[in-house]
């Protein structure tokens, strides 16, 4: 393999790295109180807000049933409004945080809405606003689970972030498709799986780890 | 004990004051709590006046109505106790005194206030002044014992400086200092439920409510448990209203008795008075298997309505007084001059006050019963003829 492959396989991973990382980013802001607000805001619940949920929810839904490669050409528009351009890295961000956040959204809304509800009439026993009870409760006793989720959803975001290469977006997914499959050159297809393989395995890993630390619940002394 | 003594309630707690939960934290030491009793005029802290509760029946379901015209009363300083079997409405009772359920007819009056209707805002600042314990003690598995019990400190506003001194204070009152760094999944079920009283007072507030507390624990610890809440009402002040379906919960640490039966109440009033002369069937139900005695199988099997020749009628002699620890059935034999055959028998004691039940057979026929019988009453003791045995 020459140097210069070298080099484009470590700029492609480098890509790859700053988009899911972004998306990954953008995706958990967003979706981190739309999942607190789905999860907390049907009738009778804490933010009780039926419309809302459900006007929210079913945009979720249209959202995560559109296959990425779809949304990615759908939304080339609202793409070219936030970042001036729709082609390019920077620009892939955009589609790809808009993947994420409906289904970040959705991971955080069941995790929050495993938390025992017995905890949350112990803080309203306590006085506590909704505002605290999410705060000091359901996020901090979902959090095993939002980490879990988190990773699934950036490891989601690895796969999705090959597919970018349609819209001029770099990384891995589209230096395998250029590289290895129009060129015919086995070895770098090789590689860029090779990496992917060791990236999705690195993230699980860690997610893994932090989600254990953070439950508290299994201790084995 | 020196960690109860070095505080005391605040003056008034169902206020309406944004910052009185929080300044009450930092109030100074007040005398304690047996140096002011005498003084302190006994009122209602909870009155509940034909309260009832309706569920709307969710899609296609007709309306529950869980609590029918309920009035109850719970005197400031007192430990009133709700007992009732499963689905009778104990909890939805409980969950009216601190707004989380709403009553939908009647009035609820906390320390005089009527809150039946009051908003959200203003339950949340009420509630910080009603500490409340539950069954399944409900802490947070991602907080340490030490931070479980700052959540309602947090919640109140309290500062840090005056969080940490509290919770020290409030381990050191539950036993439970040397625990403060562990999680709750580190803990017995008992210490789970200390760490749930340390919680609910660490606001200080002068009512505790008390969700079956002890249903998930086994009767040792559960009677460790109840002698904390015991210290907590006695040494702190701290009036307590708690439900429970275990008439030895009842027994054991109530004053005050109210039993629920299909959302009503039908009975109620001195834990005493009720355990030791049951009138409603549900309680009577409740009451037997504890205060009760359960006579022979064979003597029960062979109790006749009549008495037969040169047979014995079988008398039940409750001890409920002074007379309870009395020599009674020495003096009867000797004074009478008659023999008692005891068949059964049991001494308890319901809060300090001791109690005793004897059955006993007394021959049916000749002088003896009368003279029994009269030397029973002449010692104020209460007798009821259970039947006759040949
Ligand atoms: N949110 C609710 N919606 C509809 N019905 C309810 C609701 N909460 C309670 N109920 C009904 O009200 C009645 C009383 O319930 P409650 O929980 O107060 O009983 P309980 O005495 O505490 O029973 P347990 O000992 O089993 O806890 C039951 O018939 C129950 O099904
Ligand atoms: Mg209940």
């Amino acid at each position: 393999m020459s140097p210069e492959i070298i080099r484009l396989i470590a700029q492609a991973t480098l890509d790859t790295l700053a988009m899911v990382a972004a998306a990954a980013g953008l995706g958990t802001l967003l979706g981190l109180p739309i999942g607190v607000f789905l999860a907390t805001s049907r009738t009778g619940e804490l933010l009780a807000a039926p419309r809302l949920n459900l006007g929210l929810g079913m945009l979720v839904n249209v959202t995560r049933s559109t296959p990425f490669i779809i949304l990615v050409v759908a939304i080339i528009p609202f793409t070219r409004l936030i970042a001036g351009t729709s082609i390019g890295t920077g620009a892939a961000i955009v589609p790809l945080t808009v993947a994420a956040t409906p289904f970040i959204a959705r991971l955080v809304e069941g995790a929050i809405r495993e938390v025992d509800h017995g905890l949350v009439e112990a803080a309203r026993a306590m006085g506590a606003t909704p505002l605290a009870i999410v705060r000091k409760v359901l996020i901090p006793e979902a959090l095993p689970a939002i980490v879990l989720g988190l990773t699934l959803a950036i490891v989601s975001l690895l796969g999705f972030s090959a597919m970018v290469g349609a819209v001029g977006g770099g990384g891995l997914g589209d230096l395998g498709i250029r590289y290895g499959y129009q060129r015919f050159m086995p070895d770098v297809m090789l590689v860029v799986v090779a990496v992917l393989v060791i990236l999705v395995q690195a993230v699980q890993t860690v997610g893994d780890r932090l989600a254990r630390r953070l439950n508290k619940r299994l201790r084995t002394a | 004990m020196s960690a109860l003594a070095s505080t005391a309630p605040p003056a008034h707690l169902f206020s309406v004051t944004p910052d009185r939960a929080v300044s009450a934290l930092s109030a100074s030491p007040a005398p304690a709590i047996s140096d002011r009793a005498p003084t302190r005029k006994i009122r209602t802290l909870v009155a509940l006046e034909g309260v009832g509760k309706v569920f709307a029946g969710r899609r296609g379901q007709s309306p529950v109505a869980a609590l029918e015209d309920i009035d109850l009363n719970v005197a400031d300083g007192e430990i009133l106790g709700v007992i009732g079997r499963s689905g009778a409405g104990k909890s939805t009772l409980i969950r009216l005194v601190n707004g989380l359920e709403q009553a939908t007819s009647g009035r609820v009056l906390l320390d005089g206030v009527d809150v039946t209707a009051q908003p959200e805002s203003a339950w949340r600042q009420a509630r910080r002044g009603i500490g409340m314990i539950f069954q399944h003690f409900n802490l947070l598995s991602s907080r340490t014992v030490f931070d479980n019990v700052a959540l309602p400190l947090e919640i109140a506003g309290a500062s840090r400086g005056e969080v940490a001194p509290r919770v020290k204070e409030l381990l050191a009152l539950v036993d439970l200092s040397d625990k403060a760094g562990r999680y709750p999944a580190e803990l017995s079920g008992g210490q789970k439920q200390r760490v749930g009283i340390a919680r609910a007072l660490a606001t200080r507030p002068r009512l505790l409510l008390c969700d079956e507390a002890t249903s998930a624990l086994d009767p040792e610890t559960t009677r460790s448990i109840l002698a904390l809440l015991a210290r907590v009402n006695r040494e702190l002040g701290v009036t307590i209203l708690l439900i429970t379906h275990e008439i030895p919960v009842i027994k054991e640490i109530c004053h005050q008795v109210a039993v629920i039966e299909g959302g009503r109440i039908v009975e109620q009033g001195d834990v005493f008075e009720v355990l030791t002369r049951p009138a409603h069937p549900a309680t009577r139900a409740l009451v037997s298997s504890v205060v009760g005695v359960e006579l022979p199988k064979s003597v029960a099997d062979s109790l006749l309505p009549m008495p037969v020749p040169g047979g014995r009628t079988v008398l039940r002699i409750s001890f409920t007084s002074e007379n309870a620890t009395a020599p009674v059935v020495s003096r009867i034999s000797t004074v009478v001059g008659v023999d008692l055959n005891i068949l059964a028998g049991r001494i308890d004691s319901i809060g300090e006050r001791p109690f005793g039940v004897l059955v006993v057979a007394v021959p049916s026929h000749g002088p003896a019963l009368a003279a029994v019988q009269a030397s029973l009453r002449s010692l104020a003791l209460e007798t009821e003829q259970l039947g006759h045995v040949a």
